[in-house]
């Protein structure tokens, strides 16, 4: 099967020509399959922004290529515009890009740029309202009378609503508190189901990345430094510690655990199996007795 | 113990073109000198209008806020308050003026009227003290969001306060900057005695506070140690507020039907809870 989506030795040069040139995306290579989350980690100033923003053709490669669905995006440059309706992109803080007067007009412009009208793109709206949780009563509203975590969930909705394959949030979640953070994971999880879409998904909370991302890549100074089945790369602490990020603090628990002298497993990175993990201990011991 | 602020019934409305929307209402709380308190509540909870209005940014509608024993709404007074309560907010970018570290970090003690001399003793201080001193001729748009927020932090030392009150300020940094700011805040109360007002969503960092506010609706709904306060799974969870994932963990494993300390919060006293409840094989 052809991977939806393949980055084949991307490079990008800030400042060519210019005595302060600088790679922000150095040879990068991956390959996203359909329906696959990946998450990208990595410190501020790594290159995951720059990274993303190849991926839908808003930034042009120095050097190197994206392809998808086997095709280069840049084959055909009067192309672009469609190929960022088809990979969506997501920016940090959407929400300071409403400005609109309605929710309705600003979750159109998207779907309306990409040449839909009337009754069509009504039902676009819609469709991607019920499934997100935008009440109706909202639609008229203006978005700047909305709190903070419901303008992200309505920028967010905005990119969801030109039905992209593939969707790329950059930090999502950042800025918000617990429920509007479980609000958008969630959102990003319905879209996935109902539209058989892939999700690329930068974010520095590790705990959130070890619940949703099948594969992770991570990223430091530019390069890709590992790009792996998300329960492998937290397997490597020591890793992910040199270059300033960590492993989910359950994961955490267990280490400390190592260190005490027991012999536990290293492969806990959720709440959920640590629970598993130690109930079946626990169960075990009593039918020993 | 000495108070450094009082509110006291205050009541503090927003004036919507339309409609009056009151954001607190009644409100009363002291804050100890000396003391490092988190203030948490989901958006919208009045816990920004709150920090406002702890260094006379928002006046109250009614009641009063003191400072030192100074009311915020003298106008008369008003710097005196600025001095001693300072404010660093989320966004990093939006806070620093001057293209220069240094000069950046100078612009408060400028306005209070100090002597030139003065003025560069406290700046270096400052910088010290967040360790930024090393960048004091840098332009802060080549730092990074962990360091511009250094910086913020740096000019309000400047000015010598009594307390200083952050709003979010680890919200848009990387887990590296998140340290830092956390370190430089820690190191700042418990080495020069300044009142910390911190308001966050992280739950790491609220662990660390004397004392924990839990705002929702304007209104305070727990205010206790962070052990405490943590202990009530439920009612953080009832007002979209998460727990810490250690928290979790032992609440998971207590109601799964273990035996387990559910009072702890650091990641080597869960692992010690676990030791104790379970009969984990020694290597």
């Amino acid at each position: 099967m052809t991977p939806i989506l393949e980055v084949k030795n991307l490079t990008y040069t800030y400042g060519g020509n210019s005595p302060f040139v600088n790679d922000a995306v150095s040879n990068v290579s991956f390959s996203v399959k359909s329906g696959e989350i990946i998450g990208i980690i990595g410190h501020t100033g790594s290159g995951k922004s720059t990274l993303v923003q190849q991926l839908n053709g808003l930034l042009k490669p120095t050097d190197g290529s994206v392809l998808f669905e086997g095709k280069d995006i840049w084959e055909n440059p009067k192309e672009i515009r469609k190929i960022r309706s088809q990979i969506g992109l997501v920016f940090q803080y959407p929400e300071y890009q409403l400005f609109e007067d309605t929710v309705f007009a600003d979750i159109a412009f998207g779907p309306k740029n990409m040449g839909l009208s009337g009754e069509e793109l009504e039902k676009r709206v819609y469709e991607i309202c019920e499934l997100i949780g935008i009440k109706e009563e909202y639609l008229e509203k203006s978005p700047f009378d909305l709190s903070g975590g419901e303008k992200r969930r309505v920028a967010i909705a905005g990119v969801m609503a030109m039905r992209p394959q593939v969707i790329i949030f950059d930090e999502p979640i950042a800025g918000l508190d617990p429920k509007g953070r479980s609000d958008v994971l969630k959102m990003i999880k319905d879209y996935l189901t109902a539209y058989n879409a892939t999700v690329i998904i930068i974010s520095h909370n590790m705990e959130d990345m070890a619940l949703i991302a099948d594969r992770l890549i991570v990223m430091n100074d530019g390069k890709l430094v590992a790009f792996d089945d998300t329960d492998k790369v937290f397997l490597n602490p020591q890793m992910l510690r040199s270059i300033g990020l960590n492993v989910p603090i359950v994961t955490r628990v267990f280490e400390q655990l190592k260190a005490k002298g027991y012999n536990v497993p290293n492969n806990i990175f959720t709440v959920q199996s640590a629970v598993e993990y130690l109930m079946k201990l626990k169960r075990e011991g009593e039918h020993r007795d | 113990m000495e108070k450094i602020i009082e509110v006291k019934n205050v009541t503090f409305e927003y004036d919507d073109s339309e409609q009056v929307k009151t954001v607190i209402k009644d409100f009363n709380l002291d804050i100890e000198r000396g003391s490092f308190t988190v203030i948490l509540g989901h958006n919208g909870s009045g816990k920004s209008t709150l920090a406002k209005l702890l260094n006379g940014l928002y006046k109250p509608a009614s009641g009063k806020v003191l400072v030192d024993g100074i009311d915020t709404a003298d106008e008369s007074t008003e710097i005196e308050v600025k001095r001693r309560v300072g404010m660093v907010f989320q966004n990093p970018d939006n806070q620093l003026i001057a293209s220069i570290v240094e000069e950046d970090v100078a612009f408060g003690p400028e306005n209070l009227g100090l002597e030139p001399d003065v003025i560069r003793q406290r700046v270096d201080d400052a910088l010290k003290a967040v360790g930024m001193y090393e960048f004091r001729r840098s332009t802060p748009h080549h730092l990074s969001g962990g360091q511009k927020q250094r910086i913020a932090i740096a000019g309000i030392i400047a000015m010598e306060p009594e307390c200083i009150v952050l709003d979010e300020p680890t919200a848009m940094l990387d887990p590296k900057g998140r340290a830092e700011i956390i370190d430089t805040i820690l190191k700042l109360n418990r080495e020069k005695n300044i009142t910390v007002v911190l308001i966050t969503h992280f739950m790491e960092e609220a662990e660390l506070a004397d004392r924990i506010l839990v705002m929702s609706n304007g209104k305070i709904l727990a205010d206790s140690t962070p052990k405490t306060v943590f202990s009530d799974v439920s009612l953080l969870k009832s007002v979209g507020l998460d727990v810490p994932q250690t928290t979790e963990l032992l609440y998971a494993l207590k109601s799964g039907g273990a035996d387990i300390e559910t009072d702890v919060l650091s990641i080597e006293e869960t692992a010690d809870a676990i030791a104790k409840a379970f009969h984990l094989e020694e290597i």
